[in-house]
């Protein structure tokens, strides 16, 4: 017998937790909006996105992490934040992405904060680093924001050339 | 929340059990051969992967979805077997694949009918189907063997055609099922 079980994290303003099948309907709303989840391997029909958000759950049965869903103090469901790392990666990836009602709120930074302390503390991470595609601004911001900084470029296995971030090492953050 | 639990079912030869990392090896070797295009493949190991993670959340959110069979014995991974229902799909299903060299001994019939077992007996099913592609004459055959009968065809955008094998009802089987066949 296999019971699924999501550490739940607390930060200021987010829970994150873990996925549940109610969210499939955010998360294929998400997944429809080409603009918003090109970056995400978007755009997805409903049956892709389901197929997806399922191996988004079943990541965390196969690695023990995988992405957070986070929810803003007052209930909502506002993005997804977590360590990603399908076959084919070169190392695990922490990896954000907000819905369009969690845009402009520092959700991402606060989300990717908390995760990393947890893969570190908890989980016993040596490093980490995220992938951004050339171009996305917004999260080179963000990565830059959190102390990590522009190690080399790469080929992914699937989204093309990406951008690698290496964020400063436990040793460089732990007391 | 509501904890998602893979249960471990038990049959004279076979552990249905919850996949794992471990079997992510055995599980893309049969995704990259010619045996697996009955069943969407072949795959890349990327896909093979993305596909075994989806078969773990599958069992999120739905509450039931396919195991990795074992064989007792030795402990070997030789396929992939239960109940697989994903967004799109007709209805619900009884599904099965062997891995590359555990055809021919009976495992898909037997996994199988402890799945059906399962459906109808703890998750409360009054029926269920099983698709079968076009030439797959071996599942047609476990189909069969399991009481199924030819019950029209259903073609996938993705998968394209197969054929639908409808199981007897669960008040068709007496006891549920499993003693029944075995």
């Amino acid at each position: 017998m296999l019971t699924l079980t999501f550490p739940t994290l607390m930060t200021e303003r987010l829970v994150l937790r873990g996925p549940e099948a109610s969210d499939f309907a955010a998360v294929a709303c998400f997944f429809a909006d080409e603009t918003r989840s090109s970056g995400f391997g978007g755009p997805l029909d409903r049956t892709e996105a389901w197929r997806w958000f399922a191996s988004m759950i079943g990541h965390w049965a196969l690695h023990g992490y995988g992405f957070w869903m986070a929810d803003s103090k007052d209930g909502q469901t506002v993005g997804m934040v977590g360590i990603w790392y399908p076959e084919g990666w070169p190392e695990p990836e922490l990896g954000w992405v907000m819905f369009e009602n969690g845009e402009g709120s520092g959700y991402s930074f606060e989300a990717a904060e908390a995760i990393r302390m947890h893969a570190y503390k908890t989980l016993g991470f040596k490093t980490l680093s995220s992938n951004i595609f050339p171009g996305n601004i917004r999260s080179v911001a963000l990565a830059e924001r959190l102390g990590a900084v522009h190690e080399r470029d790469y080929e992914n296995v699937t989204h093309g050339t990406e951008m690698v971030y290496r964020h400063p090492a436990p040793v460089e953050m732990l007391p | 929340m509501t904890a998602t639990t893979i249960p471990t079912l038990k049959t004279d030869r076979l552990i249905l059990r919850a996949p794992t990392q471990a079997d992510f090896a055995p599980f893309a070797e049969f995704y990259a051969s010619e045996r697996s295009h009955f069943v969407g493949g072949p795959l890349s190991a990327e896909l093979s992967w993305r596909m075994l993670a989806m078969e773990v959340g599958h069992w999120s959110l739905t509450g039931y979805g396919r195991w990795i069979v074992e064989e007792a014995e030795t402990g070997a991974a030789v396929g992939l077997v239960g109940l697989f229902n994903p967004h799109g799909w007709p209805e619900p299903e009884i599904g099965w694949d062997l891995f590359t060299g555990f055809e021919g001994k009976g495992y898909a019939t037997e996994a199988a009918l402890a799945a059906r077992a399962y459906a109808y007996d703890i998750l409360g099913w009054d029926t269920a189907i099983s698709l079968v592609k076009d030439g797959n004459d071996a599942s047609a055959a476990v189909a069969l063997r399991m009481g199924a009968k030819a019950d029209g065809d259903y073609t996938h955008e993705r998968h394209g055609h197969m054929f639908i094998y409808r199981h007897p009802a669960a008040s068709e089987l007496a006891d549920g099922g499993m003693e029944a066949y075995a």
